[in-house]
């Protein structure tokens, strides 16, 4: 994966800063326990947020479960680490809070590389950043004219920077305004005079801006912080406030408190296990230019008069350019319809072509053409299974809410099962969204694919997680149904199911929910491996588990096993179709309905 | 708003040198403050030297916290300058620009600039190339555009108006016309003829 790569490549520099930023919260964690109590809301906070993390992701990574590697953030959390931040550098450097506020935001809230720097030339990061020694708050003269408005005021009507420059409150409001309406750049504003570079600190902002002027940049403020850090960015579901930390490697798949759970790498939607240059590849695929361009390339031409492309949809030849183009020419040459008389042998016979077609002239066009009509075919298949499992998805996630809201309090009423008990249901769903994004991103991946034998396993693979997945969501779709009181009272009575039966359908419901995971951690962990299994088959098919032992060991092996899976005759033998784990007293698969000894 | 006192400050402040500094501002149609002319001189030792351009100034609603829209009115060969339109690439004239700053000193900087370009930040690529690659050629276009489009414009343009005004067009009619096509007869013509 290229954006591992880019990760380990970063500088020493940076490695660094996560050490010490991890000594720091370390050390924070300390100062609370001596203090007895006195700043445990820290802790607390922090150990709540990354609780409910763990339950965001328990509920939606069904696939396959890994360590937390992210924490997400709420708004309050990101500004009570701002402002520790900002009071650490203040007390460290005995530096005015304001002015620390504009140091970090310049060191991209990086504390260790600015106390590097501070420490090492003081004066120079003053210089750099604008930050003045020697405030020059009063001006020594008792009447001042404004560098802005030219205007005349006295000493107590200007402010400056704390340079020589004084302004008056009027002119500065202007100017601040102006910055904050221009973007975040504002956090850096500088004095007005273009030879001065003093920075304009917060407390200038409160003090001379107007109201709203003072929340947007308060906003920008809070923004920085997450924007600024390598380690932290927003999540990206409209309407969220919240950031997500990321403290990881690999898998960049994190999960929001909002539920969202997106790739913190690129910040599309998540999308293991294809890497993140297939999904930006993919999608600027589908963003729908490329395609229209391909579409216009495959079935039209354009006029040879105006390069407007043109649709031929009736049957001659002799084409006419809408106005107010009109240009007059055949289908076949693109030459002007003018010349299409006797000599040319006739209107509906243009030879031109044919004699151009010998010498080649055209081959080159029309071989385009014929590509691109082909490469659009291509696509559109994989398009619209990429589509229609988003649509499925979606579905499910509706389905799954109904479920949630409605479904499992009605099956308490009817079996008298605790909800609790109907976890299963909701295993079912969840697993489902899972599948169906992951199965959505194998067509992505599958586009790209060109190497021949790894793409037959791939589709192997992808096919067979497709088929158990088609299995789990008709059952979770269809079969609960008849558990639920259907729209006519009448017949409920008389075909109400029994306890039983329901027991079955759990029992199938959850086998199915197990299986399909299986099916998916294969395909994901082929996938992930750049499905190099392909080339060393043999030896992969002996050593894989039964998990993994659907794959394409060849039916062969898989006949070799099946004798040895009856010395599990006490716990059972696993179906070898869906690999099921069946009781030993049945001989037919209770979810797949294959024979136990029929191959 | 713009700040009008400012404006006027700004015009008696910069044509009060006018001789000295070489440029002036003047307001463009007497009534809107927001749309100033400015002319500045070539720079000696330049191939701008003894041209006048004329650049249209037009102030935005935020001036001077938002920078003044200037453009040439005059056609220029500068590689900084667009010889089709006389947009201009100018750093103050963006994202540089303070309110510290005024008309003068943007008008200033653009005499600066005719002085010593910089061809690798182009508004012109052809005339960037052209700068980098033949400069003697450059030089001499320069100078060509300099006495044909920036030099002519207040003689030639009495020679223009009589013409004008011996084929039987009334005079106050013929400048108007003449304004508002910059200068160019044959327009000019097209336009008196058409009504």
């Amino acid at each position: 994966m290229d954006s591992d790569v880019e990760m380990n490549a970063a500088s020493d520099e940076e490695v660094m800063d996560d050490e010490d930023y991890y000594d720091y919260c370390y050390s924070d964690v300390g100062d609370d326990e001596d203090d007895g109590g006195g700043g445990d809301s820290d802790g607390e906070l922090v150990g709540a947020d990354y609780d409910e993390g763990l339950e965001a992701e328990g509920s939606d990574v069904v696939v396959s479960r890994r360590e937390q590697t992210f924490a997400v953030l709420r708004e309050e959390d990101i500004s009570e680490r701002q402002e520790e931040d900002i009071s650490k550098v203040s007390s460290v450097l005995s530096i005015a809070r304001e002015e620390a506020c504009v140091l970090l935001h310049h060191y991209k809230w990086n504390i260790s590389k600015l106390s590097d720097e501070w420490f090492a030339d003081e004066e120079k990061v003053r210089h750099t950043v604008g930050l003045l020694l020697n405030g020059n708050d009063r001006p020594r003269s008792r009447k001042l004219t404004c560098g802005i408005c030219f205007e005349g005021y006295s000493s107590d009507m200007m402010s400056s920077a704390g340079c020589a420059h004084f302004y008056c409150h009027e002119c500065w409001e202007g100017y601040i305004s102006a910055a904050i309406s221009g973007g975040p750049g504002c956090l850096s504003l500088r004095c007005p005079d273009p030879s001065c570079g003093a920075m304009v600190l917060q407390r200038m902002i409160n003090k001379l801006a107007k109201e709203e002027d003072k929340e947007k940049y308060a906003r920008f403020l809070l923004r920085t912080y997450v924007e600024g850090s390598k380690k932290t960015k927003w999540c990206p579901a409209p309407d969220c406030t919240c950031a997500v930390e990321f403290l990881g490697d690999e898998n960049y798949d994190v999960s929001c408190n909002c539920k969202f759970n997106f790739c913190w790498n690129c910040t599309e939607e998540a999308h293991r296990p294809v890497n993140c240059e297939t999904v930006s590849k993919w999608i600027l695929k589908n963003s729908a230019e490329s395609e229209n361009m391909n579409w216009i390339l495959a079935n039209s031409k354009p006029c040879p008069k105006c390069k407007r492309p043109i649709e031929k949809n009736q049957g001659c030849m002799h084409m006419t350019c809408t106005p107010p183009c009109k240009f007059e020419f055949c289908w076949l040459c693109l030459g002007a319809w003018s010349d299409h008389g006797e000599r040319t042998g006739g209107f509906y016979a243009c030879n031109r072509y044919e004699s151009a077609k010998k010498e080649g002239v055209y081959d080159e066009t029309e071989a385009r053409r014929e590509r691109a009509k082909n490469s659009l075919e291509r696509y559109m298949h994989y398009y619209e299974r990429w589509a229609s499992n988003q649509t499925s998805r979606q579905k499910a996630q509706a389905d799954l809410h109904k479920a949630e809201k409605e479904q499992l309090a009605k099956l308490t009423d009817i079996f008298g099962i605790p909800e609790t008990q109907l976890k299963f249901i909701v295993e079912a769903w969840s697993q489902i969204i899972e599948c169906r994004r992951v199965l959505k991103w194998t067509y992505a991946y599958g586009y790209y694919l060109d190497d021949k034998v790894k793409s037959e396993f791939f589709e192997y693979l992808q096919g067979e997680a497709e088929s158990g997945l088609e299995r789990l969501h008709q059952c979770a779709e269809k079969d609960l149904l008849a558990f639920l009181p259907s729209l006519k009272p009448d017949s409920n009575e008389t075909t109400a199911p029994s306890v039983a039966e329901f027991g079955d359908f759990r029992v199938k419901l959850a086998g199915l929910t197990s299986v399909t995971r299986n099916y998916f951690e294969n395909l994901v962990q082929a996938l992930e491996a750049g499905l190099e299994d392909v080339h060393a088959t043999g030896q992969a098919a002996a050593t894989s588990s039964t998990a993994t032992s659907s794959k394409k060991g060849g039916t062969k092996s898989k006949k070799k096993h099946a004798k040895p899976s009856s010395d599990h005759t006490d716990d059972g033998w696993p179906c070898e179709r869906c690999t099921y784990l069946n009781p030993p007293s049945v001989d037919v698969c209770s979810i797949c309905e294959k024979s136990r000894y029929q191959t | 708003m713009v700040d009008v006192s400012r404006v006027q400050k700004e015009l008696t402040e910069c044509n009060r040198d006018r001789e000295v500094s070489g440029v002036s501002i003047t307001l463009h149609d007497g009534a809107n403050i927001s749309h100033l002319t400015g002319t500045i001189a070539g720079p000696a030792d330049s191939p701008y030297e003894g041209g006048t351009f004329t650049i249209d100034i037009r102030l935005p609603g935020g001036y001077p916290f938002e920078p003044p829209k200037m453009q040439f009115v005059t056609k220029v060969w500068h590689p900084n300058i667009s010889s089709q339109n006389g947009a201009i690439c100018l750093d103050i004239l963006k994202d540089q620009w303070s309110p510290a700053l005024t008309l003068k000193t943007a008008l200033l900087s653009l005499q600066a600039l005719l002085s010593s370009p910089a061809p690798d930040d182009p508004q012109d690529a052809v005339v960037a190339q052209q700068y980098l690659r033949d400069y003697p050629t450059f030089a001499a276009t320069a100078r060509y555009w300099t006495e044909a489009f920036a030099k002519s414009a207040s003689t030639g343009m009495e020679e223009k108006v009589q013409k004008l005004v011996e084929m039987g067009f009334p005079e106050d009619l013929v400048r108007s016309t003449l304004k508002s096509v910059d200068g160019d007869e044959n327009l000019a013509l097209e336009k008196l003829c058409s009504g």
